[in-house]
């Protein structure tokens, strides 16, 4: 290995490392022994979790943030599962509006669709009621379930369907005995995705809540603009660990293949 | 059941949901915008139309705004690519193992949570930060430098949080690529610089435009990057949006300004797409 190759892998890996480090900052800064936000370099302390733990306001947020995250993934995964079928196997009017329209979730700068959907709930009395808010990740997931679901069906052969429906079974049958079995690690790894998604999106979350009905970016902001404070790098923390294990969930539905 | 009617039925929650929550917030965001503003209670006055929230954020101090999102849009977009080209192509070029190791850590990060990453980064970058004190040892400056609360700041954080994305997308291009082209310039004698200027550059040229366009399309919606680790001066039109409905609770002028954002980057991209239409054609 020449002297210039190990200088790229070492300003490489420094690079990749770098895009890892705010995160890693945010964790270390949690086990801080004082208020100061300081590093811990000798003691390490879990007092600032302990203080997290008790603190309602916090433990409130971070229940309704999983509850948000899990319904929003659920809309997502009924809105997108079947009309990534219908644009996999059918060909029809609105097909190609359809495929283009289902990106743009993605591609609308949050501020404008949250200056949307906040009057939008005002005047149908959503707003701060987090069904508000699950709705709205819901639409931001449905791209995300859509992509992925429809990778799997592209990908799969219609054969067994037909096969199911020459011996006699009725479409519902083959839609819940066949269609719907294989696609469940495609759909499921959509919804890990859409979850952890909804979990860590914050733009719209500091829209469309309220004081009465907060989510953990709703709380973690005002410290960010205002006034520091450990409990915050105690939240990274905790969100850290929650995206870990929905992504964990993921790798392992998309590796997973029912046997053919 | 009639089959011509399935693929509508399939397609109709999410159509229902587009339709729903994308389509009507847009018209209802263009109705906010011509009312009248609110007096006393409520955040808008209803039945009033008006076309004076426009004149207010299209004067003098609402177009620096604008030229301001541009520029800070189109700077993070070709820092995003400046960036991430030179990591995509230190990815592909390590063994499988790492190769996934470095996948999973920039997929980390595009996982995150962004107020985590801002967090950090506000931390790492502050008066006492590390990177003050690196800057310090090495004898750079005799004193912290201001690192954020300011457009240094505001960009580092913004293109924190786009980067991920842009690597991923040139990484999928780079890999896409057949080897044995940079192989076979190599064994005609072409350079490194030559193989990079003539074969690698132009075959991943529709990644970059694709990179490009995300990072221009997220950057002028850029909105907590400039928010949490920008100054006062560092507002674009996301951040005004979000300060004039919840600092002032003007709702009307805030949805003129989300309509001009909207405008905006629709604007942008279609003058993206006109120039770099021609490296579409080639893929």
């Amino acid at each position: 290995m020449t002297a210039s190759r190990i200088t790229g892998l070492a300003l490489g890996w420094l690079a990749v490392f770098c895009m890892l480090a705010p995160l890693l900052f945010s964790v270390w800064l949690s086990f801080s022994p004082d208020s100061f936000l300081t590093p811990p370099t000798g003691e390490w302390s879990g007092r600032w979790y302990v203080a997290f733990a008790a603190d309602r306001r916090w433990v409130r947020a971070v229940e309704r943030s999983l509850v948000v995250a899990t319904l929003a993934a659920g809309v997502a995964l009924v809105a997108g599962t079947p009309l990534a079928y219908a644009v996999a196997r059918y060909r029809f009017a609105g097909r190609r509006v359809l495929l283009g329209g289902i990106l743009l979730p993605a591609c609308m700068p949050p501020a404008v669709l949250g200056m949307g959907l906040l009057p939008l709930l005002y005047v149908t009395r959503l707003w701060g009621h987090p069904a508000g808010l699950v709705l709205a990740h819901g639409l931001l997931g449905l791209p995300v379930v859509f992509l992925i679901v429809r990778t799997h069906f592209d990908q799969a052969s219609p054969d067994l369907q037909a096969a199911a429906r020459g011996l006699g079974a009725s479409p519902a049958q083959v839609a819940w005995r066949i269609t719907l079995p294989l696609a469940r690690p495609a759909a499921l790894a959509g919804a890990a995705a859409a979850f952890v998604g909804s979990l860590n999106e914050a733009m719209l979350a500091l829209f469309l809540t309220t004081p009465a009905a907060e989510t953990l970016p709703a709380v973690v902001w005002p410290h960010l603009r205002y006034a520091a404070s450990p409990l915050v790098a105690v939240a990274s923390c905790v969100s850290v660990a929650l995206t870990l294990v929905g992504v964990a969930c993921l790798a392992v539905l998309y590796r997973y293949h029912p046997k053919r | 059941m009639n089959q011509r009617l399935t693929p509508y039925l399939l397609s109709a929650p999410a159509a229902a949901l587009l339709a729903g929550l994308l389509i009507s917030p847009l018209v209802l965001l263009v109705r906010v915008s011509l009312f009248e503003p609110a007096h006393g209670r409520g955040f808008f006055t209803p039945d009033t139309w008006t076309a004076a929230n426009f004149a207010a954020v299209t004067d003098a101090h609402g177009l620096r705004l604008l030229g301001f999102t541009v520029l800070f849009g189109a700077g993070v977009a070709a820092l995003t690519l400046l960036l991430g080209y030179p990591l995509a192509l230190f990815v592909r070029s390590l063994r499988p193992r790492a190769r996934t190791a470095a996948v999973g850590i920039i997929l980390l990060a595009k996982l995150a949570n962004l107020l985590a990453v801002l967090f950090g980064l506000l931390h790492l970058l502050g008066a006492t930060g590390p990177v003050n004190q690196l800057l310090m040892a090495s004898g750079l400056t005799g004193e912290p430098a201001t690192l954020v609360r300011n457009l240094f700041g505001a960009l580092v954080g913004e293109v924190y949080l786009i980067l991920p994305y842009a690597v991923l997308v040139l990484f999928v291009q780079l890999t896409g690529m057949d080897p044995a082209l940079e192989a076979a310039a190599r064994g005609l004698g072409a350079s490194a610089g030559q193989v990079f200027v003539r074969v690698t550059l132009p075959l991943s040229a529709p990644g970059l435009v694709l990179a490009g366009e995300l990072g221009l399309m997220w950057g002028l919606g850029a909105f907590l990057g400039p928010l949490v680790l920008g100054g006062p001066a560092e507002i674009t039109l996301s951040v005004e949006v979000h300060r004039q409905a919840f600092e002032y609770g003007r709702w009307t002028r805030a949805a003129a300004l989300a309509l001009v954002l909207l405008l905006a980057v629709g604007g942008c991209l279609a003058v993206y797409g006109l120039l770099t239409s021609r490296f579409r054609r080639m893929t």
